[in-house]
């Protein structure tokens, strides 16, 4: 309702004009806060507060907004920003217009659009076009503005105003356009007078406020229909094209975390809040603000150290001179901008490191290490182009979709190099490891179906020439051929010749940063399962303490399957001793590579555990009839709970002390160079306290064979893997001949549910999650109520015989923060998981160390 | 290497006309029926690869010919004016779809920040408003090409329902997978190669924001 329609003698709600008017800067004085000023009041009293240049300007608060509408009011509010910016709207030597903008009282998507240029009428464009240098600039804003107060303010309907701006070639013609369907639907023309635009422009953000695309957006949001907008009226002052324009910046760069202000500036005169701004949408860089780049630095620094928060301003710069427009805390920062902020906060002592620890979750920690390529020291980039979709690939050209349906059909997915890519290429992006575009930016048609269907994608390499008819492409300086590898990285946009090995990344410095402060909080140790020295070298550099588990199956496969197949199926002991000392040489060589990854560190062994049938040959391929008889008799219903572990160590008494002998006598080789492993010997799936002790007297037999060949007395700890609920529950009578326990929680949950891992992941957890039996696999997640009770229990009862027993878990649920929590609650030792979690889980546990000092000091208060 | 193809209309009824427009438009059909397209396929146009149905060149050849309008002819003259407001618009859909997909910093947009998609539906409505009177504008002139209004409404809908693959999804007959749809068909209509296509875009956006 406006103002002229009321009345004689209603009341009206703005009894002063002027009266509800606050300068940026005055809200706090005046006790309002977030709700009566809107997000952007609040946030131009803060900067106003720690002294940054801000725009002039002014609020009008969210339950009197409506009077702005009305001439009074908007004369009065026209008169305060005059006063505040010492410049008058119509001055042609220091030109001054005003922008309306609309915030609620928290951020909220579907605001009004900004509507700037009030204050300009036909007769004084051209003096302010003089002052810009430009014509375009001023009138395209004036458009927007124009066009919005024409449908929501004057009624004017929106066809008839797209339909007069589809005619229009120019910024001025759309201008012109506007005001001549105004002057033909609305039965008035539009105002001259800055104050009589303001109050239209007033009415014209509160109606789009209250449309039906609004509402939707609100109902969207979870917001209330009738949330009310402050309503904010700024100076827009005009100055020349080549010292003013306005941007956005961000106080970290998005890539390296750090801080260094990285955003866009923009020529010409500002128009609305920009929207997401999509990367491709680059503007210019910073540096072209001159020397008003210090300044701009200097906001951010002061607001990143207020608000402990990587942060976001909007500016304006006029004259060479940088003003803000608008600043607040970056709502989702990129994690490596979290993480640098908190590690920087925490060097210079504004933040406790442990502070700064607990701002990273240990899920982040994980996304911080990307796959990507390894190149090596030779390898240089065929050519750099965008980043267009994250990832990292290798795989064989393809030239054409067929070709890559083809090679991803065969199993080997082709990265698909093309020019450009047409609607006909989606199929062949679909089936490709990666794409590779000639032309095309992050924008490109190319880069949203890739990001679309996950696949890595670089687009935009220049001087790629696709020659079809040749089956070749030019990359850079090279002519490869199709079906020739190649490999790129998605996220840094440079592609190789070549396979190329895709690898976790180590952590940024940073992050090693804020996980040796991690490490420091932290009581849980965290270890590696690890099976070779490559894996061990890698778990090393992410920060393993040692290694947790070495499986020692794979010692036995690939080209040493034979030999330990003609141990299994020997028909004499001969025939088989002879086996086993070819295994040996060939285990010293492994263990003697992995205890110097090793290093001083300690390195649990777990003595052979594969099933055996992981070693019997396929029915009819023994080799002769009586080993194919000796085969069929050792077949077995249901291996995985059959001759297994330490069983099959007591059936082939040879297996054990030759393992044994192997490693002790590679120890002996290592500890000449001068590093000493601590040595773990485990013995796998034990049930019975007699098992272990019969398997315990083998490695000590070994022990005794290696001194007495070497001279060397090899230092070492035996212990068990604890996998079976009986082995659990003798957990004392264990601990009489076990130095430590292992946990292996993968198999002891499936014994202790009585679960099939492969059976029940496919056929079962489903359901059981959907019905809300299980909040999570219990493979992923260990089981607190059952499997952790049953941990409880076996640790309780082993430190009762051995206090010191040392306790550690070695399943998959070592990577798991959840779990580990659980594992330190409990009071292990150690967790022990793959590589690549390492960091995860040197997270988790800090953060369950801290929780629990929360919970503590929590509760002496 | 190409297999033997019918290399004029003439030879084509017109239900197989129709097909040749629809695939070369689409790019691809996937999980059809092979009654659908096995004419094409015996006829040389059609590339049928495990699930997937692509035109081949001289499909591509025909589609072309069959869709151009007279070089110079009045209509031309209509839908290259509809096509220049289409163009700067076009930027804008591939930059809302790239903002759905990345957030400004070009990590991936994992959606849960309702604020931000909020925005980015909004940047979308925005487009929607700017592409309908050219659309509008469109089928006075290219007959048959209301049918884009009427997709688009459709994939926004589903979207507003909460199935957000139908803003960009290569795998429906989302809002990008449509325009990218009209998008062709206007090259074709017009005989502009994808690289002039590029340069005009570039002018026109860069013409507008100076």
């Amino acid at each position: 309702m406006s103002v002229t329609e009321r009345p004689a003698g209603a009341p009206i709600p703005a009894p002063v004009p002027g009266h509800a008017l606050v300068p940026y800067g005055q809200g706090r004085i005046r006790g309002l806060d977030a709700d009566a000023l809107g997000t952007h009041g609040t946030a131009m009293d803060r900067l106003v507060a720690l002294g940054l240049p801000v725009v002039p300007g002014l609020t009008v608060p969210t339950g009197s907004a409506a009077s702005l509408g009305e001439p009074d009011t908007a004369r009065a509010a026209l008169e305060l920003v005059e006063q505040l910016s010492g410049r008058r709207v119509g001055d042609r030597s220091r030109p001054l217009l005003l922008r309306l903008s609309a915030s609620a009282s928290t951020e909220v998507a579907g605001l009004p659009p900004d509507l700037a240029g009030i204050g300009l009428a036909p007769a004084v464009t051209g003096d302010l076009c003089a002052v810009i240098g430009r014509e375009d600039a001023l009138h395209d804003v004036w458009a927007s503005t124009l066009r919005m107060t024409a449908e929501y303010a004057l009624d004017v309907p929106g066809a008839e105003l797209d339909d007069a701006l589809l005619d229009a070639v120019s910024a001025r013609a759309r201008a012109d356009a506007l005001l001549a369907a105004v002057a033909r639907h609305a039965g008035r023309t539009y105002p001259d007078d800055p104050a009589e635009q303001l109050a239209l422009a007033a009415r014209a953000v509160l109606a789009r406020w209250a449309s039906p695309r609004a509402r939707r957006s609100r109902r969207t949001q979870g917001l209330t229909a009738d949330l009310g907008v402050a309503l904010h009226v700024q100076a827009l002052r005009i100055g020349p094209w080549d010292r003013s324009g306005y941007g956005t910046a961000v106080s970290r760069d998005p890539d390296s975390g750090r801080f260094a202000p990285h955003g866009s500036f923009f020529r010409g005169v500002r128009r609305s809040t920009p929207p997401p701004q999509p990367p491709s949408h680059p503007g210019e860089p910073l540096e072209e603000l001159g020397p008003a780049a210090a300044l701009l630095e200097h906001s951010l620094l002061t607001l990143e150290r207020h608000l402990h928060a990587p942060v976001r301003v909007d500016f304006e710069l006029r004259d060479g001179e940088i003003a803000l427009l608008s600043a607040a805390a970056v709502s989702r920062p990129p994690l490596r901008a979290a993480v640098c902020l908190a590690a920087d906060l925490a060097a210079e002592g504004s933040l406790d490191p442990e502070e700064a620890v607990r701002r990273v979750a240990p899920g982040q920690v994980q996304e911080l290490l990307h796959p990507r390529l390894r190149p090596a020291a030779a390898d240089e980039p065929l050519v750099r182009g965008l980043a267009a979709s994250p990832g990292a690939a290798a795989g064989p050209i393809a030239l054409s979709s067929e070709r890559a349906l083809e090679l991803g059909a065969a199993g080997t997915p082709a990265v698909l190099v093309a020019h450009e890519t047409t609607p006909a290429d989606v199929p062949g992006m679909l089936a490709a490891a990666a794409v590779l575009t000639g032309s095309g930016g992050i924008a490109s048609h190319a880069a949203v179906v890739a990001r679309g269907a996950g696949t890595p994608a670089v687009c935009g390499a220049e001087g790629l020439r696709v020659d079809p008819a040749a089956g070749t492409v030019r990359i850079g300086d090279r002519v490869l051929r199709e079906g020739d590898p190649v490999s790129l990285d998605g996220r840094t946009g440079a592609v190789y010749a070549g396979t190329l090995p895709v690898t976790v990344a180590g952590p940024p410095p940073e992050l090693s940063t804020l996980l040796d402060w991690a490490d420091g909080v932290r009581r849980l140790g965290v270890r590696v399962n690890a099976d070779t020295a490559a894996e061990v070298e890698t778990a090393v550099a992410l920060g393993a303490e040692g290694v947790g588990l070495c499986r020692t199956e794979h010692q036995f496969l690939g080209g040493r399957l034979p030999l330990i197949r003609r141990v299994v199926l020997a028909a004499d002991r001969a025939a088989r001793d002879e086996a086993l000392l070819a295994l040996e040489d060939a285990q010293h060589e492994d263990f003697r590579a992995l205890l110097t990854a090793v290093g001083n560190r300690p390195v649990t062994v777990r003595l052979l555990d594969a099933p055996l049938h992981e070693f019997l040959p396929a029915p009819g391929e023994a080799g002769d009839p009586g080993a194919e008889h000796r085969a069929a008799a050792l077949r077995e219903a249901n291996p995985m709970l059959g001759l297994r572990g330490v069983r099959l160590a007591l059936l082939h008494e040879r297996l054990y002390p030759a393992q044994a002998e192997a490693l002790f006598a590679a120890w002996a080789d290592v500890a000449a160079t001068g590093v000493r492993p601590a040595l773990e010997v485990m013995i796998p799936l034990v049930s019975l306290p007699e098992e272990l002790a019969a398997a315990a007297a083998y490695v000590r037999g070994a022990a005794d064979a290696v001194a007495a060949r070497t001279g060397v007395r090899v230092p070492y700890r035996i212990g068990t893997m604890i996998e079976t609920p009986r082995a659990a529950l003798l957990a004392a009578e264990l601990a009489e001949h076990a130095e430590f326990f292992s946990f292996g929680t993968n198999d002891l949950t499936q014994l202790t549910y009585g679960f099939s891992r492969d059976d029940v992941e496919r056929q079962v957890l489903g359901t059981y999650q959907e019905r809300g039996f299980l909040a999570a696999s219990p493979f992923a997640r260990l089981d607190p109520h059952g499997v952790g009770a049953l941990i409880r229990l076996a640790a309780e009862r082993a430190r009762s015989v051995r206090p010191g027993i040392k306790l550690g878990v070695c399943g998959e649920h070592g990577g798991d923060p959840e779990s580990i929590a659980l594992c330190d609650d409990l009071g292990l030792d150690y967790v022990s998981c793959s590589a690549h979690r390492v960091p995860v889980a040197r997270m988790a546990a800090a953060h369950s160390a801290l929780r629990g000092r929360h919970d503590e000091s929590g509760s002496t208060r | 290497m190409q297999p033997a193809a019918v290399t004029g209309t003439d030879a084509l009824d017109e239900p197989l006309t129709e097909a040749v427009v629809d695939l070369v438009l689409r790019g691809m059909w996937r999980g059809r029926p092979e009654a659908e397209y096995r004419a094409l396929a015996d006829a040389g146009l059609a590339l049928v690869k495990g699930p997937v149905v692509l035109p081949s060149e001289p499909a591509k050849a025909i589609a072309a010919r069959i869709l151009r309008v007279p070089a110079g002819s009045e209509q031309e003259e209509r839908i290259t004016a509809a096509y220049h407001a289409f163009l700067p618009v076009n930027r804008r859909i591939r930059e809302v779809c790239t903002a759905w997909q990345c957030r400004p910093d070009g990590t991936p947009n994992d959606h849960t920040d309702s604020v931000y998609d909020a925005e980015v539906r909004e940047a979308l409505e925005d487009v929607h408003e700017a592409i309908r009177p050219v659309l509008r504008r469109l089928e006075r002139v290219l007959p048959g090409s209301g049918r884009y209004l009427t997709d688009l409404d459709d994939a926004l809908d589903r979207f507003d329902d909460g199935a957000v693959e139908w803003l960009a999804s290569p795998l429906c007959d989302s809002y990008h997978t449509v325009w990218m749809r009209l998008h062709q068909e206007l090259l074709l209509v017009l005989g502009i190669s994808r690289a002039e296509d590029e340069a005009l875009e570039e002018e026109l956006v860069g013409g507008s924001r100076g």
